[in-house]
Formats: structure tokens, C-alpha cells, sequence
């Protein structure tokens, strides 16, 4: 693809895509092949203007810690010593090795993953994936990060996938202004955007009548946008509030009973467990009050307001369910909006981006690896046989998986690990344990575009180009590739010879697209004449659980048999809880929130953005009083796990008993394996719940004052 | 004619776009000089809280204290629309700052270098000339801003002179109209910040 170089100005339109949930609109101002400006790409109010990070860009692309050839480490995994290498010796040395591993080990000792930064459709999972099938197979994780809690409820209740439940971005501009009470639960849009037309939506509803409530330890800009009312709770006891609110729910009989006779089983199991009658235990809102930190008269008067107001939606963000027990708090959810009759589920509308990027995807052969594995014990009917395989690892224990092997029950012992489009150290629980494992493996190969915490251990590091430097589905490249860095396409295609594959690729970059809009407009054409069914019409077809029914108690889970993931919905304390033994040495619950200027680690080196927010552990005043803690003072955060040393910021914002420390900020150690970038997942615990979901909001933590 | 702005302060969720568009459009680089900042007013104490979020930038008053005080005449007031814009080649830069003195509302802005020339907000009037109007208010996410003659978006909009952390000073006559963010329990201010920070 020729681009024009002159310096006439031209304006290529384009979709932000950072992995924040956003697909926003830009218009790229290009002059002698250089981005000079970036404009929000919409006009009127139905469209998607960026936030800050979409507008910050220009400097993400020219940025001087950019990556822009190949990296061949020379110091110790970790140190980011490294020498430039040609794309010819990087490529070799990978091949050399991949060869070298699956001849020694056997396909499955290689694990990859792909996430979704900066990752879009053709440069994405699949053109790895696509290689690496090709290449005998490989270890692919399972589970979403983000929300595998949301995915399991909704996968065991509704029997389908979280898009045919959440509200997608372009739903929700038309849903939340018919709304006349919305329950925000540890949900927090103004941060988190999951597109800019959430807030925009949020903000028409209100001034349309709408009452908020929020629900979450801290006073988020959410809650300063939106709540007519706060109600902060202690993290990961959200489900026994809204157990409470159920049994307020049914004893006052403000149930739809209608509703559930009609389109759920399991209620009277529920119900049971609900009064009390299967462990003696009423779930009375004076039984939630002392396990939240909630009085049990707001409780009972959020759960008759939930109730009687029609329509209302409870909101429940991914937060919550990335706790100890994270699946309960969707389940819970869920059961909530069934026995009220606000269920919501509809085969139709759901056309966002985010959806499309299921249905459009480079072809590619079945994983060897997988081929002959049985289902996990975990599998959900809606997922393919191939993420539902046992030859997979949870996402979010993949270093537990290199440290254990085989003989920690994975099912392999794992040599070589490709990281593309992640910042895995950083971004997954507990880093030390993450640097033990990684110092372990063979072999490190990351694709990546900063020095990144996990790029520093790697062995080879590819320079991979913005999404601004290539073409993908609705994004035409604005400008070349910067230095020699290339796309995710172009590096698998140039591997694949190196690997003996002849057929990875026989298309470029548009082709791919072209080949995908086709596919697309097939699946479109299906879609318009498939009639759009709603919460009304309910079918088996639209919740494909074994009873086709929305299933309270659910005949999926009870098969699985776990003792920790019960058929219907429980609040069960989490490890690390205040009642933990371990809080008398770590007094205070951390909860690690996403930060308005990052998508998760990314944009965190921008000089455009690092001034807006300082990364600092929030504190309540009485907390930090108690400890001689002034705003701005540095201090220590630690735990068995590790210590990070940032400044306090002192605030009314937060509950007392809950420091928070925004996810992202980049793994900095000192001398001592001190970690001065204020890096949360230093502090958190490297386990799942029990379904599978990402613990981040649930550690215990000290904080004093830093000596220094 | 004078141009200014409409800030809806019940919209603003302290985002920071205006200021990263303003930064990109006017290559202004990150440091001490912010064309627009948002200010954060935290009021109350736990569990009882009220926070809002207030756009701030040069105004173009009706009657400007930065003009008279300049002492080479580098400030001027527009005729044809009232858009206060400054000649950076008559600046006599960071040591003077009598303007950043005479401003209530901190608009002039002064990079780090030793010698620099005074910058601030000047409407796009580059955009204007484009028929767009400025990146802050076509960035806003939600559509919390607006801009153009006064008369008309007090006429549009609202005649509020005033939004929480905002002084209106009727002698100077600052070219912006609110639809205001308003404490009614009247919570004590423990809070204010400004972002980016001014130094």
C-alpha cells in the first residue's frame, strides 16, 4: 500500500480501539506521511468522541521509548538489557527454538497468549493461533480476565455467551434513558468508558428523571456524575447484600411470581437457602448489615425500591465478580432481575464491534494440542470444544502452570512462552511469583511496543506497529510502520517459512478484510431475517440451558459437583476477608481499580497523560490518621506477597478499612525488589475462584508510613 | 460580538479530554502551561460526599485585566468577535507575567523554558476560520461544552453566572454562561485540585 508522503494534509478516519470495552471514531490528520493532530472522528450526538487516551494518541505513536527493531537479550531476564537484532536473526533464533522445544517437549510445552491491547481483528488471537495450529499446536489459555465471573453466570443461568446479556455499546445509548432506577454495583463507566457513549447515555438518562444508586467502597467519578445515593460496601461481600435483598424481596412478597413460574426453574431451591431453611441461617438484612458494612434499613429499602420500580437496572460491573468467589456475584445478580422480572435478554440489537470480533476471524485448523483432550469439568455448553478443552490453562494461571507442570496436575510442563499484545507480568496477580516462573522458562518471546515489566524477561522481543501503522477491519492504515516494527500478520507471515509452514498466508492486510466483510455481510443477512425476540418472548432458543429455562438453580453447576460453586447462588466469605486471621497482620482490603488515563498498563509512559492522574494508593483520612499518614506522604503498601512504596492520597472518597491501588502502573523494583512504579498486582494473590475468575479486589494489605 | 463558552457542569465527569485534545491540537507539550484544566471540588466527609468538576480557561472577558497591564500592548480583544489572543513577538515573556498577576482565573500560561512567551486559550480561532468550533467543545465526550456568541448560548442554554468552584467577577465580565452542578446539603470544601497541576 502506497501512501501519499506530500505534505498536503489528509484525514484518514479510523476507530480507536485500546482495549478500554470503546470502539470511539478519530480522524487522523496525516502531512508528509506524519500524524500531526488527531480529531474526534463524530459528529452529533449518536457518536463516539474519545476520551483522553484516544486523543493522546499522536504520542503514543512517536513516543521515544517506542519500540522500532528487533531485541535480542544480552543482561538477565529482567534487567531490559538487550541489542538490536535483524528481523532475519530474531525470526531464526524464535523458529530455532520453537523447532527445538516441540521436538524436545512436545507441541503443547509452548503457551501462548494474546490479549487484547492495541489488538484488533486481523491482528489479533487468531493470525497466532492460525500459525501456531498450523505449527503442530500449542497450549492456549481459557477464561476471561476481565470477566470470567460474568461469563460463568451468565454461560450456567442464561446458557449463553456474556454478549447476550451485557448491554452492548450501541444498546445502551437506547436502554438506560428508559430506565427509572439504575443500581450501579462496583460499576465504574467514567473510569472504565467501555466506549464514551456509556457515560453520554448515563448522563441522558438522568437528566431525564432516572434515580442512580451506586454501590461500591469508593466514591468514584461515577458516583460524583451520577448517584443520587452511595452506598459504600466492604469488597467481596456484595452477594450477601444482595441475598439480603432477595429475602426482603420474597418476604414482602414483591417477587414477580409470574414471572419466575413462567421463565426459571430453581426458585424454591433459592428461596431455601434464601429463608434459612437449608443451613438455619435467614438472610435477613441484619444478617448482610454485619458481613457488608451496609445498615440493614438501606438495604431493605434499596431492595423494595429495586422492586417496585419499573424498569430498573441493576448494574452489576465486572469488579465484583473479579473477587474470591466472583461468579456468585453475577449469579446473584442474575437471580436478582429473575424473581423481579427484569431479567434481560434479547437475540437481537447485538451488532457492537466488540461482538463482531467473534464472528470475524482468520480461518484456522483445529489445535493438535487439544484434539484429543476431554472437556475441563468446567465447561460451559455455549463455548466451542476448543476453549472448553482441557488441554487448556486458565488465563490468569499460567505462571502457576510453569512453576507446577505436570506434576501440580496442568497438563504439561511448559518450556516456551509467547506473550503478544499483554503486559502479563504486570496485569495478572502476584509479580513475584510471576518473575519466579518466568526466570524458569526456556524460552521468552514477546511482540510488543514499549519495554514493557514483561518484555524486560523476555528472550527475543518483536517491535510490533500501532493499529495506526496497518489495516484491519474498519481501521485503513494512517501512516507507515514506524522503524522496522511490524504488524501481528506480517510477523507470523514472515515466521511461518522459518517454521516449514508454506501456507500461512496467501492474503494481505485488506484481502484479510475483504475476505472477512464477506463472511460478515453473511452473517448480517442472517441476523435481518432471523425475527428479534425479547425478555417477553422467551424461548429455549434464547436461553439454551439444559431446562431452556433462566435457571436459578442450575443443573450445569450442580454436574459439576464443586463444593465450592453451589447450583444456586451464595454469599461464601472470601479468603483474605477481614474475619482471615491473616488481617490481623494486614488490617486493610486492597482493592485495585482501572485508572481513567490508562487502558489497563497501556498510555501509562505518555507525557500527555501522566499529569492528569498521580498513581498514589487512596486512603481514607482515618485510616491514614491512625497511621500518621499525611496526603502525598510515601508509604508502604506490603503483604506476604510484596511491597510497593507510592505516595497516599488521603481522601472522604473510599471507606475506611479499603485502600485502592489503580491497576497498570508499570512494575518499577529498586535494589531491595521494592516495587516503585505502584504496580497492584504485586500485592495480589495468584489464584482463580473457583470458576476461573481473576481475583484482583481480593487481598489483605498494611500500609505505614515510607522511612525515608 | 463576543464570543465564549457554555460549560454544563452537570455533565462533566472530570474526563480530561478537553485538555488532551487542546494539547494535541495546539502541540502544547505536557509541563506548566495547560490551556484548559479541570478543577476537582471534593466537598463533605464520609459517608455524606459532593464532587464536581469544572472546565477551566481564559474566559475572553469583556474587560480583560490582562490588556491594560501588558506593558507592549502584546494582549488583544478582538472586534470582531471578542476572542482575546496574544502577539507572542511583543511578549516580553516569563519575567514580566503582569497578565498571569492581573487574571483571576490563571489563564495566561507560561512554559518552562526561561524565556517563554505567554500562551494561552484563544477559542481556536484558527477553527473558527475552518467553520468548526474549538477541539475542546467537537472533543467533549459529553457534550458537556459549547461555544460561540454569548447571547446566543445564554439564550440556548442558561444565564447561570455562576457553578460551583466558579467566581463570576462583574467587572471584568467573563464570556461564559453554566448550567451549574449544585451542593444542596451545602458540604464544607476539603478538597480542590487543578489538573493538570499549574506547577
Amino acid at each position: 500500500m502506497s501512501l501519499d508522503k506530500t505534505n498536503e494534509e489528509k484525514i484518514i478516519r479510523t476507530i480507536c480501539n485500546s482495549h478500554c470495552g470503546g470502539v470511539c471514531e478519530m480522524k487522523v490528520h496525516v502531512s508528509g506521511g506524519r500524524i500531526v493532530r488527531i480529531e474526534s472522528g463524530g459528529e452529533g450526538e449518536t457518536s463516539h468522541r474519545m476520551c483522553a487516551r484516544g486523543r493522546a494518541y499522536r504520542q503514543r505513536v512517536y513516543a521515544p521509548d517506542r519500540l522500532l527493531y528487533p531485541l535480542k537479550r544480552v543482561g538477565a531476564r529482567g534487567v531490559g538489557e538487550f541489542n538490536r537484532v535483524s528481523w532475519d536473526e530474531a525470526l531464526e533464533t524464535v523458529a530455532r527454538e520453537l523447532k527445538r522445544v516441540k521436538d524436545t517437549y512436545g507441541n503443547a510445552a509452548i503457551l501462548h497468549f494474546c490479549s487484547l491491547a492495541d489488538a484488533h481483528v486481523v491482528h489479533h488471537t487468531q493470525a497466532f493461533h492460525r500459525l501456531l495450529c498450523q505449527f503442530g499446536g500449542y497450549t492456549a489459555p481459557w477464561g476471561f480476565i476481565s470477566y470470567e465471573g460474568l461469563a460463568f453466570a451468565v454461560g450456567t443461568t442464561y446458557g449463553t455467551p456474556p454478549a447476550a446479556y451485557t448491554h452492548e455499546i450501541s444498546q445502551r445509548a437506547e436502554v438506560y434513558p428508559k430506565a427509572r432506577l439504575i443500581i450501579m454495583w462496583g460499576w465504574n463507566p467514567v473510569d472504565t468508558y467501555q466506549g464514551t457513549r456509556t457515560p453520554f447515555s448515563l448522563a441522558r438518562a438522568k437528566e431525564g428523571g432516572t434515580r442512580f444508586i451506586y454501590v461500591d467502597p469508593r466514591y468514584t467519578d461515577s458516583a460524583a456524575a451520577f448517584a443520587n445515593q452511595w452506598i459504600p460496601i466492604r469488597p467481596g461481600t456484595d452477594v450477601a447484600a444482595l441475598t439480603a435483598m432477595s429475602y426482603v424481596i420474597v418476604k414482602e412478597n414483591l417477587h414477580d411470581q409470574h414471572y419466575i413460574d413462567t421463565y426459571t426453574t430453581g426458585f424454591d431451591m433459592f428461596r431455601d437457602y434464601v429463608f434459612g431453611l437449608e443451613d438455619g441461617i435467614e438472610k435477613t438484612p441484619e444478617w448482610a448489615a454485619d458481613i457488608t458494612g451496609i445498615p440493614a434499613a438501606t438495604l431493605t429499602a434499596l431492595a423494595r425500591e429495586y422492586a417496585v420500580t419499573k424498569p430498573a437496572i441493576l448494574e452489576g460491573g465486572y469488579a465484583a465478580g473479579r473477587t474470591a468467589f466472583g461468579e456468585q456475584f453475577h449469579r446473584a445478580i442474575v437471580a436478582l432481575e429473575a424473581i423481579t422480572g427484569n431479567a434481560r435478554i434479547s437475540s437481537g440489537g447485538r451488532a457492537g464491534s466488540r461482538a463482531l470480533r467473534r464472528i470475524l476471524q482468520i480461518p484456522s485448523p483445529p489445535n493438535p494440542v487439544e484434539m484429543n483432550a476431554p472437556p475441563r469439568w468446567n465447561a460451559l455448553p455455549y463455548r466451542s470444544a476448543s476453549v472448553n478443552s482441557s488441554a487448556r490453562v486458565n488465563v490468569n494461571l499460567l505462571v502457576d502452570a510453569i512453576l507446577k507442570g505436570k506434576a501440580g496436575g496442568y497438563p504439561a510442563d511448559y518450556k516456551f512462552l509467547w506473550l503478544s499484545n499483554t503486559n502479563y507480568l504486570n496485569q495478572l496477580s502476584e509479580v513475584n511469583k510471576g518473575i519466579e516462573a518466568f526466570q524458569k522458562l526456556e524460552f521468552i518471546l514477546v511482540t510488543e511496543q514499549f519495554m514493557s515489566s514483561t518484555a524486560k524477561f523476555a528472550d527475543i522481543v518483536l517491535p510490533v506497529c500501532t493499529f495506526l501503522e496497518r489495516t484491519d477491519f474498519r481501521t485503513p492504515k494512517a501512516i507507515e510502520p514506524l522503524g522496522e516494527s511490524r504488524s501481528q500478520l506480517q510477523i507470523c507471515e514472515a515466521l511461518a517459512p522459518k517454521l516449514g509452514i508454506t501456507d500461512y498466508s496467501d492474503k494481505s492486510d485488506k484481502e484479510w478484510v475483504e475476505f472477512m466483510m464477506t463472511k460478515l455481510s453473511e452473517e448480517v443477512s442472517k441476523a435481518a431475517t432471523a425475527p428479534k425476540k425479547e425478555a417477553a418472548d422467551l424461548t429455549s432458543e434464547i436461553t439454551p440451558t439444559p431446562s431452556g429455562k433462566i435457571e436459578i438453580y442450575s443443573q450445569t453447576i450442580a454436574e459439576m459437583k464443586h463444593p465450592l460453586i453451589p447450583p444456586v447462588p451464595k454469599y461464601i466469605e472470601t479468603w483474605e476477608s477481614l474475619n482471615d486471621p491473616l488481617a490481623k497482620k494486614y488490617p486493610l482490603q486492597l482493592i485495585t481499580p482501572h485508572f481513567k488515563r490508562r487502558a489497563h498498563s497501556q498510555f501509562d509512559n505518555l507525557p500527555w497523560l501522566r499529569d492528569l492522574q498521580k498513581q498514589a494508593l487512596t486512603i481514607n483520612a482515618v485510616d491514614a490518621q491512625s497511621r500518621g499518614i499525611h496526603d502525598g506522604d510515601m508509604i508502604r503498601i506490603f503483604n506476604d506477597r510484596g511491597e510497593v512504596i507510592i505516595p497516599a492520597e488521603v481522601t472522604e472518597r473510599i471507606m475506611p478499612g479499603v485502600v485502592a491501588l489503580p491497576q497498570g502502573g508499570w512494575y518499577n523494583p529498586d535494589e531491595n525488589g521494592i516495587d516503585r512504579g505502584g504496580c497492584a498486582n504485586v500485592l495480589t494473590k495468584n489464584v482463580t475462584s473457583p470458576a476461573g475468575a481473576f481475583p484482583s479486589h481480593t487481598a489483605l494489605v498494611q500500609v505505614e508510613k515510607a522511612e525515608e | 460580538m463576543q464570543y465564549g463558552f457554555y460549560i454544563d457542569q452537570t455533565r462533566c465527569t472530570g474526563c480530561f479530554t478537553c485538555v488532551v485534545a487542546c494539547r494535541d491540537w495546539h502541540d502544547v507539550p505536557a509541563g506548566p502551561a495547560s490551556w484548559i484544566r479541570i478543577k476537582t471540588i471534593e466537598k463533605g466527609k464520609y459517608p455524606d460526599l459532593f464532587v464536581a468538576f469544572l472546565p477551566i480557561t481564559c474566559y475572553h472577558c469583556l474587560q480583560p485585566n490582562c490588556i491594560p497591564v501588558c506593558p507592549t500592548g502584546a494582549i488583544i480583544k478582538r472586534d470582531e468577535d471578542g476572542i482575546v489572543t496574544i502577539d507572542r513577538e511583543l511578549c516580553l515573556g516569563a519575567g514580566c507575567q503582569l497578565c498571569l498577576d492581573a487574571c483571576p482565573y490563571d489563564a495566561p500560561q507560561f512554559g518552562p523554558e526561561e524565556d517563554a512567551k505567554m500562551q494561552k486559550c484563544d477559542l481556536c480561532v484558527d477553527r473558527w476560520a475552518e467553520d468548526k468550533k474549538p477541539v475542546c467543545v467537537d472533543g467533549c465526550p459529553m457534550w458537556a461544552l459549547d461555544a460561540g456568541p454569548l447571547d446566543e448560548l445564554r439564550a440556548k442554554y442558561s444565564d447561570a453566572k455562576f457553578a460551583e468552584g466558579f467566581v463570576y467577577s462583574e467587572d471584568i465580565a467573563p464570556s461564559v454562561t453554566f448550567k451549574p452542578k449544585q451542593d444542596v446539603k451545602g458540604l464544607v470544601t476539603q478538597k480542590i485540585l487543578i489538573t493538570p497541576p499549574a506547577l
